[in-house]
C-alpha cells in the first residue's frame, strides 16, 4: 500500500504528456482506479495509461460539446430571414410611449404585419444619439435641435418621420430670490450647455429684448444627472435651466420661481422620431416597412393615450413605469407637453409656415454655437428639406428631411 | 527564438522595433478606419482624418472659447498671445490649478499617515475610521458634497481630496509600519525625542517611497478632477471635452486627450527626477 | 549653629558610604505574552540579576531562549510582565541615551551618510527641527563632524568612507560605524544584540578585538548577547547563560560565572548542550 502511495506522490516523468502531472493531484482517483481494476492487472504503467486515457476522453468530450454549441450559436443568425431594425429611445415624457409599445406587444404586432423584426432599445439620451450617428441603430427619438447637431451635421442624412410633440412648458428657467431674466447678466446660470436648455435661455433673453446681454451671463455646464441636487443644495447659485421632471423637483423647494419656459416658445422644441435616410431608401423596401410599422404603432398608442377613462389610466401607468414615475407625475409632465395625438395634428404642425421660421431659429442657434461643425463655414451647409419640397440651405447639402408621408398614411388609415 | 524564454536577451534593434510596434499598429488602424469612413461620408466627425485633427489642434490652441466669434483685435495679436488666450491654454491653466491644489493637500495626508503609524494613540484613533472612509466612493455621495462645499472650485478640490487622500494615508501608514523597530530604538538611544524620531528618522526614510506612492496616485487624482469638471464647471480640460461631446467634436477631443496624457507624463517624470535628486541613497525603482 | 556639632555635608563625609545599589538590577523578572486561546507563553521565568558598572557581560544561550529579550528589557524597548528593571536605581521605561544600542541588522540610518549617522545623536541633542536653520547650527556641525571623524578613525575606518551611504559599506564596516555612532553619545551602558553574528569569521575576529579595546578605553558597561560560546568567553568578564527550564516553559539563568574561572567553556557546554563551534 505504501508503495502505491509513493508512486502517486510524485508526478511520473513520462515525457510528452502534461496530463500526467495531474497524477500528483489525483492520487486518490488513481488509487481508486487501481483498486477498481481488479487483481489481474496490477502493474504501474497500465494504470497511468488508463489515467491518461480517461483524462483525454474527458477533454475530448468537452471539446466536442463546445464545438457543437459554437456551431449552433453561429448558425442561429443564419436561420433568421427577417430584416431587423432597432429604434432607440431615452426617458422623456414624449418618448416613454416606446416602452409601452414594446411591453404591450404593439410594436411586435406591427412588425409582424410588415414581415420585419423591430427591436426597441432604451438608452441614456446622449448615448442614443451616439448610437444613431454611429449607425448602430436605425431610428431614434430626439429633439429637432439634436437632429440638426448630431446626425445631420455629422453628415448622416436623417429623416424625421414622426413629429410627436413639442415642449409646452417642459423646459424652464428657474430662479430663486425673485431673480428675473434682466438680473441674470453677471450671474452664474446652471444648465447643460449646448442643448435645448441653452436654446431656451437664449430665446428667453431675446424675447425680452436682452439679446445683447446673453454673453454676460456666466454659464456653468452641469450634467443633467446632478443639476437638481447641485442647484438645490448650493444656494449661492441663483438660476438654473433644465427640463421636467428635474424642474418639478426643483420647483418644490421654497422661493423658486419659473421665469421663462417653453410654453412661451411653442413649436420650437420639437420631439421627433427620426430614421436614417439610407435605411428608408433601401432597395428591398424594408426600410419603408420599418417606417410604416413605427408610425402605425405610434399612432395606435397615441389613440390609446388620448382617451378618457380607466383604460387610458392603465396605459398611462404602464408608460410611466418606463421611467419609474407615478401616474400623477407622468400626467403632470404630460400637461406641459403638447402631444400630437392624431396624425392630423402632426401634419398640421409640420406643414405650417411657422415650422420653417422656427426651424430657422433653431438652425441659427446651432450655427452660432458651432454645433453644426467647426468647419461649417455657412449656415446653409446643413440644409433642411420640408414636406412641400422647399429647402433651407444649399440644395446639394440636404441632411435633414421632414417626411410627412407616413403621418399622411396614418391619417388616411392606410397603414 | 522563443518568445517564452525567460533568459532571452533581446537585441537593440528588437527592443526598438517591438516597443514601437503597438503604437504604429494603432496609428495605422486608426487612419485606415478614418479613410474608410470618410469615403462613405465626407462629413464624418466620429473618426477625424489627419487634416481634421490638424485643424482641431490649431483651433484648440489658437482660438478662444468655441462660442465666441473671433474678435477684431485677435488679428493683431502674435501667435504667442493667441495661444495664451486660446482654449487649450486657458483650460490647462484652470485644470492645473485644481490639480496642484489637490496635490498640495496630499502632504498633510502623508503627515497624518506618519503619525498614525508611529504614535499608537493616533493610530487607534484614526485607523478604523480611515479604513472605512476609504471604501466610500466619492462620486456616489455627490449631493452631500454639493451641500457641504457648493459646486465651485472648493468642491472640485475636495472631491479630489476625498477620493485620493485615504489611499495616501493608508499607504504612508503601511510604509511607516514597515520601518524596522531597531531604527526607532536607535533613534531613542541617540537622544532623540519622539518628535525627532518621527520626523528625522522615520519620515526621512520613507519619503522616497511616499513620493512614489503619490506618483502612482496621479492618475486617480486626474480622474477625480475630470469627474468634478464634467459634473459642473465653467472651464477646464474635462469641461471642454464634455462640451465637445455634445456635437461630436472628436477632432478636438482626441488632441485634448493626448495633451492630458502628455501633461501627466511630464508631471510623473518631474516627480521621478525630483525623487532621484533628493534621495540618491534610495535604490529601488 | 550648635557649637561642637558638624554641618550635614561634613557629617556625610565622615559617615560610612551607603551600600551602593548595583548599576543594573533585574528584580524578579518575568516576561510572558498571551497566545491565541488564552494561554500565555513564558519567555523569561524569574530572572534576578545584578550588574556592576564597568563589567563586560556576555549573555549566551540557545536560539529562542530569551537573551535578546533580556537585552531589550535593559534597553527599555520591552517591559516585563512582572518585576522591575532598574538602572542606577531608576526604573527603565523607554530607551534613552544612557543606553547605547547596536543591533544585528538595520543598525544605521539608510538615508544618511556615514558621518551624518554618527553626528545624528549630537545634532539631535542640541538642535530641534526649527533651530536647524540657524547659523549656529552650521558652526556646530563642523565641530560635530570633526568629532565624528575622530571616532571613525578610532574604529579603523578611512576618511573616504565618511561620505558613503550605509548600503555601500560591507557588513563589518557597517557594524563599526554603528558602534561609533553609539559611542559618540558616551552612553553609560552599551547593549549589543548579536552584533557580530552576521559577519564572516575574519571580520568577526577584528571586531572582537575592537570592542575589547573600546571597553578598556571607555570603561562603559557592555552587555553583549551572542550564541557563540568562544566569543563570549573571549570577550567578557562575566558570562550569564540562559537555558530553558525543562520543567516549566521559560528560561532562567542557568550559570553566572566570571570568565576567570577555570573550565568555563566546558561548564557552559554542559549546561547548554552546545556543540563547540570550531569557527573563531
Amino acid at each position: 500500500m505504501c508503495a502505491i502511495g509513493k508512486v502517486y506522490a510524485h508526478p511520473p516523468t513520462l515525457p510528452g504528456s502534461s496530463e500526467l502531472y495531474y497524477g500528483q493531484l489525483s492520487a486518490h482517483v488513481a488509487r481508486w482506479c487501481f483498486e477498481a481494476s481488479g487483481p489481474g492487472r496490477r502493474t504501474v504503467v497500465p494504470i497511468l495509461m488508463r489515467q491518461v486515457r480517461s483524462k483525454t476522453k474527458v477533454y475530448r468530450s468537452i471539446a466536442f460539446a463546445a464545438g457543437v454549441l459554437a456551431l449552433l450559436v453561429a448558425a442561429a443568425p443564419l436561420s433568421a430571414d427577417k430584416p431587423t431594425f432597432t429604434v432607440g429611445w431615452s426617458v422623456y415624457v414624449g418618448w416613454n410611449p416606446y416602452y409601452f409599445m414594446n411591453k404591450s406587444g404593439i410594436m411586435k404586432k406591427w412588425a409582424d404585419k410588415y414581415g420585419i423584426a423591430i427591436k426597441v432599445q432604451r438608452f441614456d439620451y446622449a448615448p442614443s444619439l451616439d448610437a444613431f450617428v454611429a449607425k448602430n441603430i436605425e431610428a431614434c427619438a430626439m429633439t429637432n435641435m439634436e437632429a440638426l447637431d448630431m446626425p445631420a451635421a455629422a453628415g448622416v442624412d436623417t429623416t424625421a418621420i414622426i413629429v410627436g410633440d413639442y415642449s409646452n412648458g417642459n423646459d424652464a428657467v428657474l430662479t430663486r430670490n425673485g431673480v428675473k431674466l434682466k438680473d441674470l447678466p453677471g450671474k452664474k446660470l446652471l444648465l447643460v450647455e449646448k442643448t435645448v436648455s441653452q436654446y431656451l435661455f437664449e430665446r428667453g433673453m431675446a424675447l425680452n429684448g436682452l439679446e445683447s446681454q446673453i454673453k454676460q451671463v456666466r454659464l456653468v455646464n452641469t450634467s443633467d444627472s446632478d443639476i437638481a441636487a447641485a442647484f438645490i443644495s448650493d444656494t449661492s447659485h441663483q438660476a438654473v435651466v433644465t427640463w421636467k421632471p428635474l424642474v418639478s423637483q426643483i420647483s418644490k423647494q421654497p422661493g423658486i420661481t419659473n421665469i421663462f419656459n417653453s410654453s412661451q416658445i411653442p413649436g420650437e422644441i420639437l420631439d421627433l422620431t427620426v430614421v436614417r435616410t439610407d435605411v428608408l431608401n433601401r432597395a428591398d423596401g424594408s426600410g419603408q416597412k420599418f417606417a410604416k410599422a413605427l408610425a402605425g404603432a405610434w399612432y395606435e398608442t397615441m389613440a390609446l393615450m388620448s382617451g378618457k377613462g380607466p383604460g387610458t389610466d392603465k396605459v398611462l401607468t404602464t408608460i410611466a413605469e418606463g421611467s419609474q414615475d407615478s401616474l400623477e407625475s407622468y400626467k403632470e409632465q404630460l400637461s406641459t407637453t403638447h402631444l400630437m395625438y392624431t396624425p392630423k395634428d402632426a401634419l398640421e404642425l409640420t406643414t405650417s409656415p411657422e415650422m420653417k421660421q422656427k426651424m430657422t431659429l433653431v438652425k441659427q442657434f446651432c450655427f452660432n454655437h458651432a454645433l453644426l461643425g467647426e468647419n461649417t463655414k455657412s449656415i446653409d451647409d446643413v440644409a433642411i428639406r420640408y414636406p412641400d419640397g422647399g429647402v433651407q440651405g444649399k440644395a446639394d447639402r440636404v441632411r435633414l428631411r421632414f417626411e410627412t408621408a407616413y403621418m399622411q398614411m396614418a391619417a388616411q388609415g392606410k397603414l | 527564438m522563443s518568445l517564452l524564454n525567460i533568459c532571452a536577451k533581446p537585441s537593440r534593434a528588437a527592443t526598438w522595433t517591438l516597443s514601437w510596434l503597438l503604437f504604429a499598429t494603432g496609428i495605422v488602424m486608426y487612419f485606415y478606419t478614418a479613410q474608410k469612413r470618410h469615403k462613405e461620408n465626407p462629413d464624418d466627425r466620429v473618426v477625424p482624418t489627419l487634416s481634421q485633427l490638424a485643424s482641431g489642434i490649431y483651433q484648440a490652441a489658437m482660438s478662444q472659447d468655441g462660442d465666441d466669434q473671433p474678435s477684431a483685435d485677435a488679428q493683431g495679436q502674435s501667435a504667442f498671445e493667441r495661444f495664451r488666450h486660446g482654449m487649450l491654454w486657458t483650460d490647462t491653466v484652470a485644470s492645473s490649478r485644481r490639480f496642484f491644489y489637490g496635490l498640495a493637500l496630499l502632504f498633510p495626508a502623508v503627515l497624518l499617515g506618519l503619525h498614525m503609524g508611529i504614535f499608537p494613540y493616533f493610530g487607534i484613533f484614526f485607523l478604523r475610521f480611515i479604513l472605512f472612509f476609504d471604501k466610500i466612493i466619492a462620486l456616489s455621495v455627490l449631493p452631500i458634497l454639493f451641500i457641504a462645499f457648493g459646486i465651485d472650485e472648493l468642491s472640485k478640490v475636495m472631491l479630489i481630496v476625498i477620493g485620493v487622500t485615504p489611499t495616501i494615508i493608508l499607504d504612508t501608514f503601511n510604509l511607516t509600519k514597515g520601518v524596522p523597530p531597531e531604527q526607532l530604538v536607535k533613534g531613542f538611544t541617540l537622544g532623540a525625542s519622539d518628535f525627532d524620531v518621527a520626523y528625522r528618522v522615520v519620515l526621512k526614510q520613507i519619503w522616497p517611497r511616499v513620493l512614489n506612492s503619490i506618483r502612482l496616485n496621479l492618475k486617480p487624482l486626474m480622474l477625480f478632477l475630470f469627474a468634478g469638471e464634467m459634473i459642473a464647471s465653467t472651464d477646464g480640460l474635462a469641461y471642454r471635452i464634455a462640451l465637445l461631446r455634445r456635437h461630436m467634436g472628436m477632432n478636438i477631443i482626441i488632441p485634448y486627450v493626448l495633451w492630458v496624457a502628455l501633461l501627466l507624463f511630464l508631471v510623473d517624470l518631474a516627480m521621478r527626477l525630483l525623487n532621484k535628486k533628493l534621495h540618491p541613497w534610495f535604490r529601488e525603482a | 549653629m550648635v557649637p561642637g556639632s558638624l554641618t550635614e555635608s561634613t557629617q556625610a563625609l565622615l559617615d560610612p558610604p551607603p551600600r551602593e545599589d548595583p548599576f543594573i538590577r533585574l528584580d524578579r523578572i518575568r516576561v510572558s505574552y498571551a497566545l491565541k486561546g488564552g494561554e500565555r507563553k513564558i519567555v523569561l521565568d524569574g530572572i534576578d540579576l545584578e550588574i556592576h558598572a564597568g563589567e563586560f557581560i556576555s549573555v549566551i544561550g540557545q536560539t529562542g531562549c530569551g537573551k535578546s529579550t533580556l537585552l531589550r528589557l535593559v534597553l527599555g524597548s520591552e517591559t516585563p510582565t512582572e518585576g522591575r528593571v532598574l538602572v542606577e536605581g531608576r526604573e527603565v521605561v523607554r530607551p534613552d541615551r544612557d543606553r547605547g544600542y547596536v543591533p544585528q541588522k538595520y543598525s544605521l540610518f539608510p538615508d544618511k551618510t556615514v558621518v551624518d549617522n554618527i553626528t545624528f545623536g549630537l545634532e539631535v541633542e542640541e538642535f530641534n527641527l526649527l533651530t536647524c536653520f540657524t547659523p549656529r547650527y552650521y558652526t556646530r556641525r563642523h565641530e560635530f563632524r570633526a568629532e565624528a571623524m575622530r571616532q571613525l578613525a578610532k574604529m579603523g575606518l578611512h576618511e573616504t568612507d565618511a561620505t558613503k551611504y550605509p548600503d555601500q559599506l560591507s557588513g563589518g564596516m557597517q557594524q563599526r560605524v554603528a558602534i561609533a555612532q553609539a559611542l559618540v553619545m558616551k552612553p553609560k551602558i552599551l547593549l549589543m544584540d548579536e552584533a557580530f553574528s552576521a559577519l564572516d569569521p575574519g571580520t568577526r575576529a577584528g571586531m572582537q578585538k575592537l570592542i575589547r579595546e573600546v571597553w578598556k578605553e571607555t570603561g562603559t558597561t557592555v552587555l553583549f548577547v551572542t550564541h557563540n560560546i568562544a566569543e563570549a568567553v573571549r570577550l567578557a568578564t562575566r558570562v550569564i547563560v540562559l537555558a530553558k527550564n525543562p520543567a516549566a516553559d521559560g528560561s532562567r539563568v542557568a550559570l553566572d560565572l566570571s570568565t576567570a574561572e577555570p573550565d568555563i567553556s566546558a561548564r557552559i557546554e554542559q549546561v547548554t548542550g552546545h556543540i563547540r563551534s570550531d569557527a573563531s
